[in-house]
């Protein structure tokens, strides 16, 4: 039977720990339950909890968000894409179409979707109509946009392909000088997709504590007394906490529909640059899906502050796990959840959205008074 | 975005299923669980309409827990 997370905390507050544990956390969903529950005042206060790059939304190219806009304003297309990307803006001035949201407004047909199959469903009902699916995600998204192609596409179904693997960017975090990080709960619904196995790099590389964990705040503890244990012990290795459903091998079916259907890029995370193998491009047999092939004209890399994150917006260090979200200058200030600046107050996986979400109103940076004043 | 919900299957038709949670029934694809037995009453793991992982039942229920305290939190 597993334990509650009043258990866990027990344990933890008895451990020995140093003067400074950071916890680095990979997931929306992980941080989501974190400040829901209030687990960082709950630990003991030597232990940071820190959001690190977990939200697709808020490191989806600029470029391709433009792309998407473009396309639906000029071509005759229907624009397909989840929810959260609606309302990301591109760094364009404030009297021009700078979401996808102000582009339907414009006219252009876009329409939220909630899963591949909703695109699927659209291309095969009207076989003359273009649609041109944006899909940004991390690996366990990815898996069922290749799943959708390898059961079989028409050919008026379009990708444009923004995925991002998530291992890739934990990796140039801690190949660099200051990977900011003591410790890493890993991602359980990527690892259910890629397996545990995927992120033994971390322990075994890197020497970091690693632990996979769930959703549930007992899990979610778990995991974290875990790597606390691994810290005071220097034994690092590759915890699953999340064993309902992360194999050491995750979900082979999905990954050979991924490898199947797409392969591995260099790609750009926006405000953070190109990481090595972190993107995805449709393999040759599946070309006449990709979108660039049939309109390569909305790439436009010579507009200002392209694939940057918005003027003034701290996103980027964000979601690197640099800063908290109430570090940036504008948490609360110009950037609120009914009018963002940055992706990350956009997304439902994004940090900043989240801490506001649960209350968090004090910007370090621009102090409280102004930040509470809009409630 | 990676967020995903235990749901009980229903039914069953070749890869698509219909599947329900907390009394909300949605078509889910099965194409990803070829390897894995799924029948009706079984319990899937789902995130944007595809399967992505069998759950125990009881992992199941103890899961929309979590979502009725997200739902709770986000009121």
């Amino acid at each position: 039977m597993q334990q509650t997370a009043a258990y866990w905390l027990e344990k933890i507050q008895h451990l020995e720990l140093p003067n400074r544990v950071r916890i680095m956390n990979v997931c929306g969903g992980h941080e989501r339950t974190v400040s829901a529950t209030g687990l960082r005042t709950a630990l003991p206060a030597r232990i940071e909890l820190i959001a690190g790059p977990g939200c697709p939304v808020c490191i989806c190219p600029e470029e391709d968000i433009y792309a998407a806009i473009q396309l639906a304003l000029h071509e005759p297309i229907t624009l397909v894409a989840f929810g959260d990307m609606l309302r990301v803006p591109v760094n364009l001035p404030q009297r021009e179409i700078r979401t996808l949201l102000e582009a339907r407004a414009a006219g252009a047909d876009i329409r939220a979707i909630a899963t591949p199959l909703e695109a699927l469903q659209l291309a095969l009902a009207e076989p003359k109509r273009t649609v041109v699916f944006f899909a940004a995600g991390f690996e366990t998204t990815m898996a069922p946009v290749a799943a959708m192609l390898a059961q079989g596409a028409p050919d008026n179904l379009l990708l444009l392909l923004s995925g991002r693997r998530t291992w890739p960017a934990v990796s140039m975090l801690l190949e660099s000088d200051n990977p900011g990080f003591d410790a890493l709960i890993a991602p359980g619904h990527v690892a259910t997709i890629m397996g545990a196995d995927e992120w033994r790099f971390v322990p075994e590389r890197h020497n970091i504590p690693t632990a996979i964990a769930g959703f549930r705040a007992n899990t979610l503890v778990a995991a974290i007394y875990s790597v606390l244990r691994q810290i005071i012990g220097n034994q690092p290795f590759l915890d699953n906490c999340y064993t309902e459903v992360v194999r050491p091998g995750g979900n082979s079916y999905a990954q050979s529909c991924l490898a199947r259907v797409l392969g591995i890029v260099d790609a750009n995370w926006r405000g953070i640059g190109i990481i090595p193998t972190s993107g995805y491009r449709l393999q040759p047999e599946f070309q006449q899906h990709d979108v660039q092939a049939h309109f390569p004209q909305y790439a436009d890399a010579s507009r200002k502050r392209v694939g940057k994150m918005p003027a003034g917006c701290d996103c980027a260090r964000v979601v690197l796990g640099r800063i908290n979200p109430n570090q940036c200058r504008l948490y609360g200030v110009a950037c609120l959840p009914a009018q963002p600046v940055g992706p990350c107050m956009v997304s439902d996986e994004g940090a900043c959205r989240i801490w506001w979400s649960n209350g968090i109103r004090n910007n370090l940076r621009a102090g409280t008074r102004k930040a509470a004043t809009h409630g | 975005m990676c967020l995903a919900v235990p749901m009980m299957v229903r039914s069953t038709n070749g890869f698509m299923s219909t599947c329900e949670a907390m009394g909300i029934k949605r078509e889910v694809s099965l194409f990803m669980l070829q390897d894995e037995q799924i029948a009706p009453g079984d319990f899937v793991l789902v995130h944007v309409g595809y399967a992505i992982q069998k759950v125990s039942p009881t992992d199941a229920l103890s899961s929309w827990e979590l979502f009725d305290e997200i739902l709770a939190a986000n009121a």
